[in-house]
């Protein structure tokens, strides 16, 4: 067992876990931040990004022991209370999602993706979401909504 | 786009993370299962001690297909019960839910444990001593059929379970005979995984005192899967209660029960605890039933002027070890209703045949035989075209069936509703700037590249169900509220917005005082449907929406006549209120719903129906791709579709499907392919590092243009969309890929159109013309 201590959407976490424990697992399970998603077992899929220390990370690819000491923003926190970031405004106006299941990480991809590179062009974008997979979309309406998000002409 | 669109209803909950998936609920006192499954193609099962499973700190219980089968467990029979070739029936093998003395692919669930933790079941699984005694396997369909086979069951010899029949051979037979020309082609729609997003997952609990089962799973229609689940188990579906708020991706394979799923709820009555099942990926792409896996053969008879004289199409199907529901229909009955596409073709003849392998079962996935029919026929017309030096879209416009004659009688079962097929060629080649296309072969030829444009025309039944009707709930409350119960399962489509967006129009409201709930169990239980499969939710439900609307007003219309003291003839309903006409003496629809719901009566409360219809969606798609022959890597420069989905009720959902659709056939154009070792039959694609998933910039650009012909055969006119994109994507898609590569001396080519294939296939090419 190891205790771990992180910031998680602003709130000081303390807790004995397995040393195995993935990110991951730790959110959802620990800490019931279902909106974390896992879709694969071998982090291609993305579903579940989080910022740890303010860049994306595949939390399924993260011990929770790593994470100790450091800032982790899930979907749940992205935006203050009641409130929606850019981007997850953009993926609404845009219909970028359908079923929602990739939603959470491809939009926490692309909040990382923007500080990055605040006006990405289409090459970027797509390279951008390389790490994220989609099946509903087609991914064109992804691709719009980032550029709405950084304000550039859809 | 479309100018007003602002979001969906479901966008909020999902966007912020506070969608509820099946692994996201929350149950108190969850115990975890996972299952022992069969690492090898074809073995007996020679031993099995569960006893170091037990030992292991943490296991509660292990369940083996000996406690599934006292349970009285068994796997339900396919969809297909009419005839086949000379009045045969179809042999359906009997799949234990957990194998007994046989495992027949690799994946199949063999024991489930139980444990106070995920990991502790896990240990539990791996201490399971198991003595497989290998036996001989065969995965490929052609292999299987052929003779000295291995055999899957002494029951079914040849390893062949059905074969269906369609159409006049001896018809066609004449008609061949008559032809100028015969265009002959083989193709293979190779096997998929539909691979939805979210893990297959269930978690089931029982209720002792009221003797009900809770199932959660994502699921494409709560009464499929309550329906399936009774099936499986004997236990009546009034039992079974069903619970998918968000549903994370369907694409045909998540629309009944599995055979985990039946497992679960046993061990949740023994063990008086909820038991809770999180599939890996590699759990779902080895063992979610499959699409496709199918060789097409097809002839195409012509005669001196281009006019079709007939068509032969002969499709074998690896429908796997086991017979899924749908997996048998879809390859028969389904794809024989547009067997002759958008033409007029005087004479059909289909075979197809359903063969056994060592390899997962098959079932619908996005098209379900559409995009396969679809794909044969188009690859013909332009192989005919080639050969008899017609120019291909001049052979399409003289094939056609006109728009005069709808609605048009097929050579099978089939009565297409309407279309305008030339009219979708005429503008898909306009909007594609085909007249110019060879300046910009030139062009790229200058550069070393190779520059190509193809089409789809296509068209494909959409609708239909499992009962002879749907309905949906309409309750008017006592706050003004309305509440729309469906049984559509949506999992990504729009339901809560789009349904409530009808019902409101009909009824003159703001759609905000009417909330959907598309799959509630504690709503109401006095309706029926089936779900969101075969593109039919807009026609069946919406429908049933619209009509169900039509009738609360009709019902209310008695009620405002006594409120206002008048005659009913002498009201009229505009706006959400009766009016007695030519005066201001109104009431509202709602008051009155509060008035009476008040009193304890809901007499607007209405079940609206559809009959079960079908409507055929038509297209045609354009592509200009450009191949590096240095690299074999394919590009897709524009995609073109002008679609005839009916009359269009959300603009932006439409498109939705329709890019999803065409991402998805695209996905099996340029890379998706489940493969399984001809030798071993090990599956060597068993998760998201072998198994080639469409990224973001596969198809950088899709321009859809709508051409919407108007279906008569249900009140919203509209007619399906939910996978004429991925229909029309396999052939065009391969079209435009061959007719880049057949000036490299390329004339064949298979998908997926991989980089190494294709860098391969213009190698070989290049040496061919060195040698002559």
């Amino acid at each position: 067992m190891a205790k771990v201590e992180l910031t998680v959407n602003g709130q000081k976490v303390s807790k004995d876990v397995e040393d195995r424990t993935l990110l991951a697992n730790f959110l959802r399970d620990e800490l019931g931040l279902t909106g974390t998603h896992i879709g694969c077992d071998t982090s291609q899929c993305g579903c579940c990004t989080v910022h740890v220390n303010g860049r994306a990370v595949k939390s399924c690819t993260m011990l929770v022991v790593q994470a100790s000491g450091s800032e982790v923003v899930t979907i749940e926190g992205l935006a203050p209370k009641d409130g929606l970031h850019p981007v997850q405004k953009a993926f609404s106006e845009c219909h970028a999602l359908q079923c929602g299941f990739c939603t959470p990480g491809m939009i926490m991809a692309v909040a990382g993706m923007l500080k990055d590179n605040p006006k990405p062009n289409d090459e970027q974008i797509i390279h951008g979401l390389e790490g994220n997979l989609c099946r509903c979309t087609g991914y064109i309406n992804i691709v719009k909504a980032v550029k709405q998000a950084s304000g550039q002409a859809v | 786009m479309s100018a007003g669109f602002k979001g969906r209803r479901e966008d909020r909950r999902l966007i912020t993370g506070k969608g509820c998936f099946t692994t996201d609920w929350k149950l108190p006192g969850e115990l975890h299962a996972v299952f022992l499954r069969a690492d090898r193609a074809h073995a007996e099962i020679r031993s099995m001690d569960i006893t170091p499973a037990l030992a292991v700190a943490g296991v509660v219980a292990v369940f083996t297909g000996e406690d599934a089968e006292r349970a009285g467990i068994k796997t339900p029979p396919s969809f297909v019960t009419f005839p086949g070739k000379g009045g045969q029936m179809i042999k359906t093998p009997a799949r234990p839910v957990l194998a007994t003395r046989r495992v027949r692919f690799v994946g199949e669930n063999v024991a489930m444990v139980v444990a106070t933790s995920a990991l502790a079941a896990q240990d539990g699984v791996e201490a399971i001593a198991i003595d497989y005694a290998d036996l001989p396997s065969v995965v490929d369909v052609d292999d299987a059929v052929a003779a000295g086979a291995p055999q899957l069951y002494p029951e079914i010899p040849g390893n062949v379970c059905f074969e269906y029949e369609y159409g006049d051979e001896a018809r066609t037979d004449e008609a061949f005979s008559r032809a100028a020309h015969v265009t002959k082609l083989s193709l293979d729609s190779q096997r998929v995984v539909g691979n939805p997003m979210e893990p297959r997952s269930c978690i089931a609990s029982y209720d002792r005192e009221k003797d009900v089962y809770d199932v959660y799973s994502s699921t494409q229609g709560m009464g499929m899967m309550r329906g399936g689940l009774s099936a499986f188990t004997g236990i009546p579906p009034q039992k079974i209660r069903v619970h998918a708020l968000d549903v994370g991706g369907g694409f045909g394979i998540r629309s009944g029960p599995y055979p985990e799923y039946p497992v679960l709820m046993l061990a949740a009555k023994q063990l008086g605890k909820t038991v809770r099942w999180t599939g890996t990926r590699s759990e779902t792409i080895s063992s979610d039933y499959h699409g496709r896996a199918i060789r097409l053969a097809g002839e195409l008879a012509l005669d001196g002027d281009g006019k079709f004289l007939g068509i032969r199409i002969r499709w074998t199907c690896n429908q796997g070890a086991y017979l899924s529901g749908a997996g048998p229909l879809i390859n028969t009955a389904n794809p024989a209703l547009t067997s002759c596409g958008t033409y007029s073709i005087p004479a059909v003849h289909g075979v197809h045949r359903l063969g056994l392998t060592n390899t997962t079962p098959i079932t619908a996935y996005r098209g379900a035989g559409r995009p396969d029919m679809a794909y044969i026929i188009e690859r013909m017309v332009d192989q005919a075209a080639l050969e008899t030096g017609v120019d291909r879209l001049e052979l399409r416009r003289r094939n056609f069936i006109p728009k005069e004659a709808f609605p048009f009688q097929t050579q099978v079962d089939a009565v297409y509703d309407s279309g305008d097929f030339r009219a979708l060629l005429d503008e898909s080649v306009v909007q594609a700037g085909w007249k110019d296309f060879e300046t910009r072969r030139a062009e790229a030829k200058k550069r070393g590249k190779l520059r190509g444009i193809g089409c789809g025309v296509f068209i494909e039944p959409a609708g239909s169900g499992l009962l002879p009707k749907d309905q949906v709930s309409i309750k008017f409350g006592s706050s003004g509220e309305i509440k729309v119960y469906s049984l559509s399962g949506p999992s990504g489509q729009g339901h809560e917005t789009v349904f409530a967006d009808i019902v409101a129009e009909a009824l003159g409201l703001a759609s905000e005082v009417i909330e959907v709930r598309a799959g509630d169990p504690d709503g109401p239980q006095d309706f029926a449907a089936t779900g969101t499969i075969g593109s039919r939710s807009m026609m069946h439900h919406g429908s049933a929406m619209l009509n169900g609307a039509n009738e609360a007003i009709r019902k209310g219309m008695d009620l405002a006549a006594r409120d206002l003291e008048v005659a009913s003839a002498d009201l009229e309903y505009k706006n959400g209120e009766y009016r007695v006409k030519g005066t201001d003496r109104a009431v509202k629809l709602l008051d009155l719903a509060r008035k009476y719901a008040a009193k304890g009566a809901t007499p607007l409360d209405t079940i609206g129906e559809m009959a079960m219809h079908r409507a055929f969606p038509s297209g045609a798609h354009v592509a200009e791709v450009e191949i590096d022959p240095d690299t074999g890597v394919v590009d897709v420069l524009s995609y073109i579709g002008v679609d005839d989905c009916g009359r269009i009720i959300n603009h932006t959902l439409l498109e939705g499907q329709m890019h999803g659709g065409i991402l998805q056939g695209a996905g099996q154009v340029f890379g998706e392919h489940c493969v399984y070792d001809r030798a071993t039959g090990q599956l060597m694609t068993g998760s998201f590092m072998d198994y080639y998933m469409p990224r973001a910039g596969l198809v950088p650009t899709i321009e859809l243009y709508d051409h919407p012909v108007p279906s008569p055969n249900n009140p919203l006119g509209v007619k399906g969309a939910g996978e004429a994109g991925t229909t029309g994507a396999l052939p065009t898609l391969m079209n435009a890929i061959l007719d880049a590569l057949r000036p490299a001396g390329v004339g064949h080519l298979d998908m997926p159109a991989t980089p190494s294939r294709v860098w391969n296939i213009l190698q070989d090419a290049r040496q061919a013309a060195r040698a002559n």
